[in-house]
C-alpha cells in the first residue's frame, strides 16, 4: 500500500456541470477528468485575443481564469466547504452584486490600518512627505485592487455550486500534496483539521474542537488514536494532505460509517478503499459504490448545487 | 492575464490551460520566515489557522440551522493570538491578514442571505444585484508594521550608563554631544522659575537636564495662569521667548518648548543652540522673576545625595514568557483604564469589566507554546493565573493551576487591589528632580529625567533610544512600542508598575511617559527602580527631591 498511487487524485469524482450567466445568456460550464471545459467556446481561443485587444471577455472565459487563477490557491481550502452540511450561499447574483460594489481602491471591507488610540499616542518628529504619502496611498489602491479581485474570483468559483466547490478544494490540495513545503503545511494541516473534525463528529460523537491533525509523510496511510476519558477525549489524527483530494474531496470521507483514510483503487462508481472502523484499529480494505450523485445535470440555476448533489458513497 | 493563460481547444469544447506564471496566489506564497531553533513559525501559523478553522463552526453552524453563538467571543479570541504570536515575531503581519481575509469571506458566504430569488429576467442574461448581502463580519487588520528590518538586532547608539554627569564616550564613536556616542549627560535639577508677564504668570520647574546627541533640553513641569482664563492653560503658552539664559562662559541661549504630553503640564524645553559639552551652570531669567542659577557641574551637583550605581544581573526569558509578563503586568496595571471612582474598588468589583480583559490568555499560551517561545515547563501560564486569580478574573482560559510563588512587586500590587480599606488619600501634586542613566536592556537605554505627582497619578518622565516605532497595539491593549517591564519601590517597601502613557519621538530619542500604578505618595523620599527586558533587568537606587507648587 502507498499513500501517493499512480491513479489521479479525481478518479472518485463523476463530471458534473453548472450554468452561468454568460452575455445575454446562460451557459454549460463542465468539469470532467480534473479539466474544466466550456463547451459553448469551441473557439475560445479567438474570444481571448479579441479580449486580449479589448474587446469585452465571454463571462466563461473570465470563470474559467478565475478558476486557473485558484487551481493551487490555499484560500480555498479556507474559504471552501468542509462538507454537504456546510452551505455555501451564493449566488450569480451575489457575484454580480460584488462586481458592482465597492470602487477598488476604495478599501472598502478592511478595517483602519491602526487604532487612533495608537495614533494618537505617536507624534511623529517629522510629517510625511507628499511623495510618501502618493506612495502609501497607490499601495493601499493596489491592495485594495487585487483584495477585489480576489474576493471576486472566490464568489464566481463559490457560486458554481457544491460539486464544483469540492473539486476545486481537490485540485488545491493535490497542487500541494506532493512533500508540501513549509508555507503550505499550516494550511493543510488547518484545512484537513476543519473536514476531519466534522467527519469524527459524526463518526465518533466526538467535540470537533477536540480534534488534532498532523500530517502524515512517508509510507502507510498515517495513523488515528483516541485518548483522555470524558470531556478529556481527544482525536489525535495523521493523514497525508493528499487525503483532502483523493478521500475528503471525493465524498469518501465517512463511508458505511467507517473512517475513509486511503483509496486503494480509484474509479467511478466503483472503488476500493481503505477504511477504520475505530481510532487504533487497523485499516480494512473495503468495496464501494456510489450512487445517485452528479448523475443527472443540473438544469439551468442561478443558486449554486448544494448538498444533495455531493456524491453518496456505500459499501 | 490573457498573456499567461490559452484556451486549449478540444473537439467542441475548449479548456483553459496555462502556458505561464498564471497562478495569482495570494500573499501567503511569498518567501517566509522560516523556523529558527527557538522559534517554530509553522507551529504557530498552524496554531492560529486551526484556531480560524474553529471559529468557524459558529456560522457553520448556523448555516445548518443551528442556533448561531455568534462571533463576538471567538473574534476576540483569533485576534488576541494574533497579536500574541505577532508580538513575539513567531507569525507575519501578512500571514494574519490573510488569514483574518479568508475568514472574514468564509464566514460571509455562510450566512443566510434575507434575499428573494433573482426575478426571471436573470435567468434570461439581465442578472441584477439583489441589493448588497446583509451582515457582512468584518476583522479588522492588525495594521500595518513599521518595525524595521532587523529588529531587534539593530538599534541605534545608546547611553552610557551612569546616573548623573558627563560620561565618555563609545569607543570610535565621535565626541561632543552633537554625534551619535557622544557623552550624554543627565543632571537632576529641581528648580522652580516663577515668572510673570501682562497676561500669564505661573512657574517653570525643572526636574532635570539632558545633553545627548539629539541636543540639550530641560524636562520640565509648569503651571500657566492667563489674567483673562481662569483655568490652566496649555503649558506651551508659556512664554520661553522672553526669558534669558546665560552660561559661565557668557554664552547666550533661549529656550523652545519642545513638546508635551499627559500630564497635561511635563515636557520637555530645549535649549538652543546647543552648549558646549563642559557646561557648568546656566543663569535664567524669566520675565517678572529673579534670574536663577542652574549648578550643571557633576562635580557639585544639584542633589548631593549620590545615587547608588546600577546593578545588573542577566535574565533568559523567552519572548514568550517575557510577553506574559507585560501581559500579566496589562492586568495588575489595569486601574487607570477605569474611573477614579471605581479605580479604588477594583478589587471588589465582580469579574465582569475584568474578564474581557484576560479572555483568551489560555489560547494565547497554548499558541506561545506551539510557536516554542514558551517552554510548557514555564512556571509563567501558572503565576499568570494566579494573578488573575487575585484579580478575581475568570474565564481565561488558563489550564495551568494558579502558582502562587509571584514575583515580589506583583504581590505587592495584587495587594494594593485586595486592602479592605483601599487608600483614599488624594495624591497631591508634587514634582521630584531625579536623573539617573540605565545601562542597556535589550538594545534600549533609557534615561529618567523626572518624576511628577498631577491630577491624582504620579508620572515619570524617561528619554528612551533603541525603541522601535509600533502602531500597532498588542494583545490585551498592550503597547510594542516599550517592551521593557518598568516598577519602582519606594522606601516603604511598595512597588509601582510603570505603565506606557505615551512617547514622542525628538531627533531619534523617545520621551516616554509611565503612569505609575499605584501612585507615589509625595512623603517618599527614594525609590529603588527595577527595569527588565528579556536578558537583563538593572536596578537603580535614587533619592527623591520633591518640589511642589504653590
Amino acid at each position: 500500500m502507498t499513500n501517493r498511487p499512480n491513479d489521479p487524485w479525481f478518479d472518485c469524482l463523476p463530471s458534473c456541470q453548472a450554468q452561468v450567466p454568460c452575455g445575454p445568456g446562460w451557459h454549460t460550464v463542465r468539469w470532467e477528468a480534473g479539466q474544466l471545459r466550456l463547451p459553448e467556446h469551441p473557439d475560445a481561443q479567438a474570444e481571448l485575443v479579441l479580449a486580449a485587444l479589448g474587446g469585452e471577455k465571454a463571462g466563461c472565459v473570465r470563470l474559467a481564469e478565475a478558476w486557473d487563477r485558484h487551481t493551487s490557491d490555499l484560500s480555498v481550502l479556507a474559504v471552501g466547504p468542509r462538507g454537504p452540511a456546510d452551505e455555501i450561499a451564493v449566488g450569480w447574483p451575489d457575484v454580480e452584486a460584488a462586481g458592482q460594489g465597492a470602487p477598488p481602491g476604495s478599501g472598502a471591507g478592511f478595517g483602519g490600518l491602526h487604532g487612533p488610540r495608537q495614533a494618537a499616542l505617536w507624534q511623529l518628529a517629522s510629517p510625511p512627505t507628499v511623495a510618501g504619502l502618493r506612495a502609501r496611498q497607490q499601495q493601499a489602491q493596489a491592495e485594495a485592487e487585487q483584495a477585489w479581485r480576489r474576493r471576486h474570483d472566490m464568489l464566481s468559483l463559490l457560486a458554481l455550486g457544491y460539486e464544483f466547490q469540492v473539486r476545486l478544494a481537490g485540485q488545491v490540495a493535490a497542487a500541494h500534496a506532493e512533500e508540501p513545503g513549509a508555507t503550505a503545511r499550516p494550511a493543510l494541516v488547518a484545512a484537513i483539521t476543519g473536514r476531519l473534525a466534522l467527519v469524527a463528529e459524526q463518526w465518533l460523537g466526538i467535540d470537533p474542537d477536540q480534534v488534532t491533525v498532523s500530517l502524515h509523510s512517508g509510507p502507510g496511510w498515517g495513523q488515528a488514536e483516541l485518548t483522555g476519558p470524558g470531556k478529556q477525549r481527544r482525536l489525535r489524527v495523521a493523514l497525508p494532505a493528499s487525503w483532502l483530494a483523493r478521500v475528503w474531496a471525493c465524498g469518501l470521507a465517512l463511508t458505511g460509517g467507517q473512517l475513509v483514510v486511503a483509496v486503494e483503487r480509484a474509479g467511478w462508481p466503483q472503488a476500493r478503499v481503505l477504511a477504520l472502523r475505530a481510532p487504533g484499529a487497523d485499516p480494512v480494505p473495503l468495496d464501494v459504490h456510489a450512487r445517485g450523485a452528479g448523475q443527472d445535470p443540473p438544469g439551468r440555476r442561478d443558486v449554486p448545487a448544494g448538498a444533495a448533489d455531493a456524491p453518496h458513497w456505500e459499501v | 492575464m490573457p498573456d499567461t493563460l490559452e484556451l486549449e481547444v478540444t473537439g467542441p469544447s475548449a479548456r483553459l490551460r496555462a502556458i505561464g506564471p498564471a497562478r495569482a496566489g495570494p500573499a501567503r506564497e511569498k518567501p517566509r520566515k522560516e523556523d529558527t531553533e527557538s522559534m517554530n513559525r509553522e507551529g504557530a501559523e498552524t496554531y492560529l489557522r486551526v484556531l480560524a478553522e474553529s471559529q468557524l463552526r459558529g456560522p457553520m453552524a448556523a448555516a445548518r440551522g443551528q442556533p448561531w453563538p455568534g462571533l463576538a467571543g471567538s473574534t476576540a479570541k483569533l485576534t488576541i493570538v494574533s497579536q500574541a504570536l505577532t508580538a513575539v515575531q513567531a507569525v507575519d503581519d501578512e500571514i494574519v491578514a490573510d488569514i483574518l481575509a479568508d475568514l472574514d469571506l468564509a464566514v460571509s458566504v455562510r450566512q443566510r442571505p434575507e434575499r428573494s430569488m433573482p426575478p426571471p429576467a436573470a435567468a434570461a442574461g439581465t442578472t441584477g444585484a439583489t441589493g448588497p448581502r446583509p451582515g457582512r463580519v468584518r476583522f479588522a487588520r492588525t495594521g500595518p508594521m513599521i518595525r524595521p528590518l532587523g529588529r531587534p538586532h539593530a538599534r541605534p547608539a545608546a547611553f552610557p550608563a551612569g546616573v548623573s554627569g558627563p560620561e565618555p564616550g563609545g569607543p570610535g564613536g565621535p565626541g561632543g554631544p552633537g554625534g551619535p556616542g557622544g557623552p550624554d549627560r543627565f543632571v537632576p535639577v529641581g528648580l522652580r522659575i516663577p515668572y510673570r508677564d501682562e497676561v500669564l504668570s505661573g512657574e517653570v520647574f525643572l526636574l532635570s537636564f539632558a545633553h545627548t546627541a539629539a541636543g540639550a533640553r530641560f524636562a520640565m513641569a509648569c503651571r500657566v495662569h492667563s489674567s483673562f482664563d481662569p483655568h490652566p492653560v496649555y503649558p506651551g503658552m508659556v512664554p520661553f521667548e522672553a526669558f534669558t539664559v546665560t552660561d559661565d562662559r557668557g554664552l547666550r541661549y533661549h529656550l523652545d518648548f519642545a513638546g508635551s504630553d499627559g500630564p497635561e503640564w511635563s515636557g520637555e524645553v530645549e535649549l538652543r543652540p546647543g552648549p558646549p559639552d563642559d557646561l557648568r551652570w546656566l543663569d535664567i531669567s524669566a520675565p517678572g522673576g529673579r534670574s536663577v542659577r542652574v549648578d550643571l557641574d557633576p562635580k557639585t551637583p544639584a542633589n548631593p545625595e549620590a545615587a547608588a550605581e546600577p546593578e545588573v544581573s542577566p535574565l533568559t526569558l523567552s519572548p514568550g514568557e517575557h510577553l506574559l509578563i507585560t501581559l500579566a503586568e496589562r492586568l495588575l496595571t489595569v486601574a487607570p483604564d477605569f474611573p477614579p471612582d471605581l479605580r479604588r474598588q477594583l478589587a471588589a468589583i465582580s469579574p465582569g469589566p475584568l474578564r474581557i480583559m484576560a479572555t483568551g490568555l489560555g489560547d494565547v499560551i497554548a499558541a506561545l507554546e506551539a510557536a516554542d517561545v514558551l517552554s510548557p515547563l514555564s512556571p509563567l501560564p501558572g503565576q499568570v493565573a494566579a494573578v488573575c486569580a487575585g484579580m478575581r478574573v475568570s474565564g481565561h482560559g488558563i489550564t495551568a493551576p494558579p502558582a502562587y510563588d509571584l514575583p515580589e512587586p506583583w504581590l505587592s500590587l495584587l495587594a494594593h487591589y485586595q486592602r479592605r480599606r483601599p487608600d483614599t488619600t488624594p495624591v497631591p501634586d508634587g514634582y521630584a528632580a531625579v536623573a539617573a542613566a540605565l545601562p542597556e536592556l535589550d538594545g534600549i537605554r533609557l534615561a529618567l529625567l523626572g518624576l511628577l505627582n498631577a491630577d491624582g497619578s504620579s508620572w515619570i518622565q524617561l528619554l528612551a533610544r533603541g525603541l522601535v516605532p509600533e502602531r500597532r497595539t498588542g494583545p490585551f491593549g498592550i503597547d510594542y512600542y516599550f517592551p521593557l517591564s518598568f516598577w519602582i519601590r519606594d522606601n516603604g517597601g511598595r512597588w509601582h508598575a510603570g505603565r506606557p502613557a505615551g512617547v514622542r519621538q525628538t531627533r531619534g530619542e523617545w520621551a516616554v511617559k509611565l503612569q505609575l500604578v499605584p501612585p507615589l505618595a509625595r512623603s517618599t523620599t527614594s525609590v529603588e527602580v527595577l527595569a527588565a527586558g528579556p536578558s537583563a533587568q538593572v536596578r537603580v537606587r535614587l533619592p527623591l527631591r520633591w518640589g511642589y507648587p504653590p
